[in-house]
């Protein structure tokens, strides 16, 4: 493949008003593939993600664990090495070649030291290029699968994660488990495995982030004598709808014997392309973010009735979620569930206070440096951010964005996604 | 988050550089103790900025088990100048990050933040070093969320369960057998006076370490250390632990019954710390046992034969004292603890007999080596690994430390599994899955 072809589309993204460096160099190769570069020279390591567009939301509806398992396999055997040969040669460099599905994509991970570029480079083209999915990994995989969603029924945190994604995501791919269930994986073949792969894997959805102790000319030379003959196929990539069911709120129990019940209310929200996104996400740290919010100070500190209680969004490429969870010992589940319930609507019905909207927002915004502070987290966020189609300028936006949420926002955001009759429940513990 | 740093969770921070950073940092010890390590790193406009306490469950006593970490929980609970909660919502409104850990050893705090807010952060932790509120209302209420911290990390958690019954009978005379989290009954019974002397004995600034790496000028970082940490009393030097656990002179073995899914086996040994000539031996024998997918354990045992789902090893160079070599199976569903337990015995056994290759000898050494490089990528670790190897003798080990593992040979090898792995000095612990 032609290397000129390569930099005639580069564009370098423009510097952020104010003057901030730009994040990464970005330009896509003739092939499709996005390459975002990152040059980070005072240590000498290279971080790689290739992302594909290929995580569960792709699972055919009674496949649910298919995109995991082939991610699980990818690095298994290629076309010139065995799985054990791939381990032994990116270890004895102290490097690592790790790849997994998540619910939006697929991404194979590289770590190696700077004089081990090469190598590494070979080693994860060669997964993702001309991966072999032998029989007998596969079915060892499908084993070893199987075996830690078998443990994972121990862990009352996943328990009702799971349970929550589907109450919250009712008839979408989001409200599966991206890892299967053990049913689900049983079923699972090399050939499925095989067709997947070949349906999804493709230039044209797929990001490769460079960051560390490399120059954007050396990426690009790199990355395009590797990858640069990857054939892009005619036709459209498959797409995912969003979720188009509305969400009954329901309540779910899952009974163990534990000491404490562990509680999970969650809805649907919006993700970073909305404007709800920013005033949502200030809103939760106010609610549930950090030690200083109300459910902390209320529920940990002032009651002494949990050890973790907290809020998140979890936003993906075709929904968002909001979620509060906590975990109690178990006589005191009503007193805990009516705490979260009152810290829901009291944040609909008042605006929160000066100080409290201060502190959130300083803290999302001066807190901002500590997710981009080493090679690994770059080159996560880089593929994250173009996946999700946010842009480059997104770390700017985002505090921009973020200074820019007032109480009324809040108020106005908490009246949209707080309600808390609006949330489903799920309970993992002894249940009477 | 304010939390246990458990005791197989410690996956030692191998610390150390390939580059020579150590002749940067510039170290102080003042007037009081206190002992000052700081580094320039202007990569970024952040800092790390971490208080380390020479203090941990090691320190504690039977009947008031847990106290340690209990201490570093009433820590962010405020001073007569700043009260409550001030702490958090100081460091937060700055956009800083901060937590702190309780390992055996020590009680380590952290803020990550802004470089420009270090003073700030400063003014913070020389408060609570000396002025600590340790109000009983905030105690009692605190009681109660450490309580439900134990019963997340063990009540409820099949392999903190295990780890814990394993822990206490592997150890007769030392502290390494209290958990951290503290024996629920003395997390109950611990009184705000016994807090309060706790705190008097061990956070005294010729007890601790402060580290920065980050995006500042040092003189300036120095000048204002000695102007607030400078002015705290000297105390008195805390006790020494005289605990020495004896030698182990049978097989001990545990096994608990709890509802679970898969079973877990866990073998621990008795084995040397940093002190010995043989820890870059053990070090590097772990890595080779159970260091990624090439390891032994890992490529027999879950790979080749699929007898687990999981198996690994530990070993805790860093440790104050002599501590276990550990390692853990989890059989695959069909499989029998028993066998697990077997096999782990035979691949160290093994090593007894048979050198290792060269291959598996130079990967370990890198990968060893290629962990320390990719710690230099975060201010954050770069500071926790100076105070690992200042906890242990001197941040400067840290340029030693690869040219011991380095040195490191087969025979070497061979000549500390015959040293340490007896077959009847060993404790054994087994979870069996009770039916849901």
């Amino acid at each position: 493949m032609a290397l000129a072809g390569a930099v005639a589309l580069a564009g370098v993204l423009a510097a952020a008003p104010g003057g901030a460096a730009p994040l990464a160099h970005r330009e896509v190769l003739p092939n499709g593939i996005v390459l975002l570069v990152a040059e980070r020279p005072a240590v000498p390591i290279v971080a790689v993600r290739v992302l594909t567009r290929a995580g569960a939301a792709f699972d055919p509806d009674d496949q649910a664990g298919l995109a995991n398992l082939t991610a699980s396999v990818l690095t298994r055997g290629t076309a010139k090495r065995t799985g054990p040969e791939i381990d032994s040669a990116i270890e004895f460099v102290g490097g690592s070649l790790e790849a997994g599905a998540g619910r939006d994509s697929l991404t194979a991970a590289l770590a190696v030291q700077k004089k081990d570029i090469a190598l590494g480079l070979d080693l994860l083209s060669e997964a993702v290029l001309s991966p072999t999915f032998p029989a007998p990994e596969v079915t060892r995989k499908v084993a070893e699968i199987r075996a830690a969603i078998q443990r994972s029924e121990e862990d009352p945190g996943t328990l009702a994660t799971r349970a929550l994604s589907r109450l919250v995501y009712p008839g979408h791919p989001y409200g599966r488990p991206v890892e299967g269930t053990r049913e689900s994986v049983a079923r699972l073949t090399r050939d499925d495995v095989v067709k997947f792969y070949a349906r999804h894997a493709r230039p044209d959805a797929t990001i490769i982030a460079v960051v560390g102790a490399v120059t954007v000319d050396e990426a690009r030379r790199e990355i395009t004598a590797r990858f640069g003959s990857w054939a892009r196929p005619s036709d459209a990539p498959p797409a995912i709808t969003p979720p188009t069911t509305a969400m009954t709120p329901r309540e779910e129990k899952v009974k163990r014997e534990l000491t404490q019940s562990t509680l999970m209310f969650g809805r649907r929200a919006v993700r970073q392309t909305d404007p709800d996104y920013f005033p949502l996400s200030v809103a939760s740290y106010v609610l549930g973010g950090g030690s200083t919010s109300r459910l902390y100070t209320k529920v940990r500190e002032e009651s002494g009735l949990a050890y973790a209680v907290y809020s998140w969004v979890s936003p993906a490429r075709y929904g968002a979620a909001f979620a509060v969870s906590a975990q109690t010992r178990t006589a005191e589940v009503p007193k805990v569930v009516a705490m979260i319930r009152d810290e829901l609507a009291r944040m609909t019905r008042e605006p929160v206070s000066d100080r409290e909207l201060a502190l959130a927002k300083q803290f999302l915004i001066g807190s901002f440096p500590f997710r981009l502070d080493t090679s690994a987290k770059v080159a996560d966020f880089l593929a994250a951010v173009e996946d999700q189609g946010l842009g480059l300028d997104y770390a700017d936006r985002y505090k921009e964005r973020i200074g820019r949420v007032t109480a009324k926002d809040i108020q106005d955001v908490a009246a949209k996604y707080f309600p808390p009759d609006s949330f489903s429940l799920v309970t993992v513990g002894e249940i009477k | 988050m304010r939390s246990v740093v458990s005791l197989l969770a410690i996956l030692v921070l191998l610390a150390a550089s390939s580059a020579p950073a150590a002749d940067r940092v510039v170290a102080s010890t003042l007037d009081n103790g206190l002992r000052v390590l700081l580094l320039e790193d202007h990569r970024s406009p952040i800092v790390s900025f971490q208080v380390w306490y020479r203090v941990g469950s090691r320190d504690e006593q039977r009947g008031a088990t847990g106290i340690a970490h209990f201490l570093e929980h009433l820590m962010f609970k405020g001073t007569p100048t700043r009260g409550p909660k001030q702490f958090a919502r100081l460091v937060e409104e700055n956009g800083g990050q901060d937590n702190a850990f309780t390992s055996q050893d020590v009680t380590s705090y952290y803020v990550d933040i802004a470089a420009d807010k270090i003073d700030l952060v400063i003014d913070l932790e020389a408060d609570r070093m000396q002025n600590l509120l340790l109000d009983p209302k905030e105690i009692a209420s605190e009681r109660e969320v450490v309580i439900e911290e134990r019963r997340t990390r063990t009540e409820d958690d099949p392999g903190g369960f295990l780890g814990e019954e394993v822990g206490s009978v592997a150890f007769k005379a030392h502290p390494y057998g209290f958990p951290i989290i503290g024996w629920m009954e003395d997390i109950k019974r611990i009184t705000p006076a016994e807090i309060r002397a706790f705190y008097k004995t061990y956070y005294v600034p010729n007890n601790a370490i402060v580290v920065a790496v980050g995006d500042f000028k040092t003189q300036a970082v120095m000048d204002k250390i000695r102007k607030t940490f400078g002015k705290i009393p000297k105390g008195k030097t805390p006790p020494p632990v005289l605990a020495v656990e004896p030698p182990q002179n049978g097989e001990r073995r545990v096994v608990v019954t709890k509802e679970a899914e898969l079973p877990i086996v866990y073998m621990a040994w008795h084995v040397p710390n940093h002190r010995s000539n043989d820890a870059p031996a053990l070090e590097v024998l772990s890595t080779i046992l159970s260091g990624g997918r090439a390891s032994r354990l890992y490529r027999d045992l879950v790979y080749q034969r699929q007898l687990a789902l999981e198996a690994g090893g530990d070993y805790s160079y860093f440790a104050l004292d002599p501590s276990l070599f550990w390692f853990w199976a989890t059989p695959m569903p069909g499989q029998k603890p028993e066998t697990l337990e077997a096999e782990l015995s035979k691949h160290m056994e093994r090593l007894k007999t048979e050198p290792v290759t060269d291959e598996e000898l130079a990967r370990a050494k890198n990968q060893i080596e290629s962990s320390f490089v990719f710690q230099e990528d975060s201010v954050h670790r770069r500071a926790s690994m100076l105070a690992r190897f200042e906890l242990i003798g001197g941040y400067a080990q840290k340029d030693t430390f690869m040219s011991k593992i380095r040195a490191v040979t087969a025979a070497d090898l061979t000549r500390v599994a015959n040293a340490w792995f007896a077959p009847d000095r060993k404790t054994v612990g087994v979870l069996l899955p009770k039916p849901r």
